[in-house]
């Protein structure tokens, strides 16, 4: 399995559609070419500071990466079910129960993406009439990204609903893949090998 | 509809939500939109404050600390650090609970996250710690009580997102946390010392060994170094010092000790790119739902009922806002606790004229204990999943250690002076100190 294989997350096939896992894999590149983005841009800032030589729009560049990784990032993590949960309470319910409960989730999760969608609109469009500095770019273009995200997680939400009513959402999942860690050795070394 | 009313309808909603199973961010913002369509304030609104919540360059620190986390994780460099720790405190009654310890204490100044402690001491430790005979329920408390240092010591993620959003000094934080978080550390060793398992008993390491184990953990133990140095010198930002740590791992760790994970590294950062937009999505809703918190006069009132307890008295104002985090933190984590309550504790920290640092760290040991009781102990959770034994069982054995951290937030609570000592001497700005009008030293507040 190649690398880029790897980044679609093999977990609750069942609730997706194949024809997504390219956007996923394409998502999740998207996240890693942001992070490195900004971890470049934040590095840049630092050497062109220390010589003297500050370029000052590459905080700008900064923060527009950061704030898209974010938003791309809470979109692919609702169709990788990543999202940080208070209880899992629906996995342990069978039937028609579980059924319901799924289906609630996702409504209120729909319930959301819309407002992001709707109102992150308003809030783009609103966002032609405010400017970035040293740029002077409209700050719609770092609002954009928020009903993008919504029209992201409807879209990954709506694939969930659909598939799970038809095929339902409980099916026993394969365990977890670990990371490879190597346990520590509890016996001395005297060196440790790569 | 009156404020308390829109009030407890918004909390219910998120809890409710929350617990059915709705990701944290979206049951956040589900239970503001529903509070937001009960009063004037527009949806757009919400969605901007939503916005505003991450839009924070203090933040930014954030995505670097856990792929230093990540990186180190997936490169395979922490056993070094692991068979450091062995030969250090592996002689000592408890054995590998003890070098469980240590290892958090070095792993939590390279990643900051909790989580990623957790994760790293289950796998590299879970397993040798079984085979020596350690019950999973044991194995599973000490390990997340051990990865609890990781919200208090630098470069603690909880401490950033505090003082991101309560405009403290985040330099001034790390360095307050140093004291409870090696207190809960040693507190710790104690612990397993006196009452826990005894473990394989192991001949004390040479000298030699400890000098190679040490030379062998070198390179990863430099981002500690990297971190704290060029925040204390003052060369870098807690963001610049995550992005050089990263750049260190990268070009001088990994092509030294695993330099096949080279290729690897393009997958890091995906992983990396999606894992840290998870808790500042919730940052960013919680934001929203402390904005409400805020308009709709909640802060003012709890603030009021407070002082009315507690009168002037900043320990007693201290205490009662730590038992009311100890609660809430056994329901939601300390991330959006502290964005949504963040109105609360600015209000008693004017109130009681109380060091903002010094809040903060107290605040931050309470949600570190609220990590490992129930019922949403979240680390202990997740090390019982990991080690595989039940969350009663394990939270059965976390229980006695609770009285470490019971006395470690007394003790934040009641020695300020000792508490604040290291952030005086090394960062006395941090602090609300001044320079001295007169030349040289500073003049701090009491």
């Amino acid at each position: 399995m190649t690398i880029a294989d790897k980044l679609v997350l093999q977990r609750q096939q069942h609730l997706k559609w194949r024809a997504l896992d390219r956007l996923e894999q394409g998502l999740m590149m998207l996240c890693g070419l942001l992070c490195f983005g900004f971890s470049l841009s934040v590095m840049f800032d630092i050497v062109t500071r220390t010589i003297g030589h500050p370029w000052l729009w590459l905080q700008e560049v900064t923060s527009t990466l950061f704030i898209y990784a974010i938003f791309i990032g809470a979109a692919v993590a609702t169709r990788r079910n990543d999202h940080l949960y208070l209880t899992a309470l629906s996995e342990a319910l069978h039937g028609i129960p579980r059924l319901v409960v799924e289906i609630i989730i996702r409504v209120v999760v729909l319930g959301v993406a819309f407002c992001l969608i709707w109102f992150g609109y308003v809030n783009f469009l609103r966002g032609f009439g405010s400017f970035r500095l040293p740029s002077g770019t409209p700050i719609a273009s770092l609002y954009a990204v928020i009903p993008l995200s919504g029209v992201l997680i409807a879209l990954f939400t709506i694939e969930q609903l659909v598939n799970g009513i038809a095929a339902g959402f409980d099916h026993p999942e394969p365990p977890d893949d670990e990371l490879p860690i190597a346990a520590a050795d509890s016996r001395f070394r005297t060196r440790a090998r790569p | 509809m009156s404020a308390p009313l829109v009030l407890g309808l918004m909390s219910f909603c998120f809890l409710f939500f929350g617990y059915l199973g709705v990701p944290v961010p979206f049951s956040l913002m589900a239970g503001v939109f529903v509070g937001a369509m009960l009063t004037d304030v527009s949806l757009a609104a919400i969605v901007q404050k939503v916005f505003d919540g991450v839009d924070s360059e203090a933040l930014l620190a954030i995505p670097f600390f856990l792929l230093v986390g990540e990186l180190m994780s997936s490169a395979n460099v922490v056993v070094r650090i692991a068979n450091l720790s062995l030969s250090l405190v592996g002689h000592i009654r408890g054995g590998l609970s003890q070098v469980v310890v240590v290892f958090s204490m070095f792993f939590s100044e390279m990643s900051g996250s909790t989580t990623a402690d957790v994760a790293v001491m289950s796998r590299a430790l879970g397993g040798p710690m079984k085979r020596e005979g350690y019950s999973p329920a044991f194995i599973a408390a000490i390990i997340a009580s051990a990865s609890t240092i990781a919200a208090l010591v630098p470069p603690s993620i909880t401490a950033v997102v505090y003082g991101a959003v309560g405009n403290v000094s985040i330099a001034g934080l790390f360095m307050a946390g140093v004291v409870p978080g090696f207190m809960i550390g040693f507190g710790l060793m104690i612990y397993c010392y006196f009452f826990g398992p005894s473990g394989l008993r192991k001949p004390r390491a040479p000298l030699r060994q400890v000098v190679f184990a040490a030379g062998d953990a070198a390179l990863p133990l430099m981002i500690p170094v990297i971190l704290l140095g060029g925040i204390l010198t003052g060369w870098f930002t807690p963001t610049e010092a995550g992005v050089v740590a990263v750049v260190w791992i990268i070009a001088v760790v990994i092509p030294a000790l695993n330099r096949g994970h080279l290729r690897k590294i393009p997958y890091d950062f995906c992983l990396a790119g999606l894992i840290f937009s998870l808790p500042l999505i919730t940052i960013g809703a919680a934001n929203a739902f402390g904005w409400m918190l805020a308009y709709l006069r909640g802060a003012i009132v709890i603030a009021d009922w407070i002082t009315s307890v507690a009168g002037s008295n900043p320990q007693h104002m201290m205490l009662l806002l730590v038992l009311l985090f100890t609660v809430v933190g056994d329901f939601i984590e300390p991330v959006p606790t502290i964005i949504i309550f963040m109105p609360l504790v600015n209000a008693l920290t004017q109130a009681g004229d109380i060091n903002g640092v010094h809040m903060g760290v107290v605040l931050i040991a309470t949600l570190a204990f609220g990590l490992i009781t129930p019922p949403y102990g979240l680390v202990l959770l997740m090390a019982s999943k990991f080690v595989g034994v039940s969350f009663g069982k394990a939270l059965r054995a976390a229980l006695p250690i609770y009285l470490v951290f019971l006395v470690t937030i007394c003790f934040t609570i009641y020695f300020p002076k000792v508490v604040l000592w290291l952030p005086k001497q090394m960062i006395p700005e941090s602090v609300g100190c001044f320079k001295s009008p007169a030349g040289a030293g500073y003049i701090c507040p009491d």
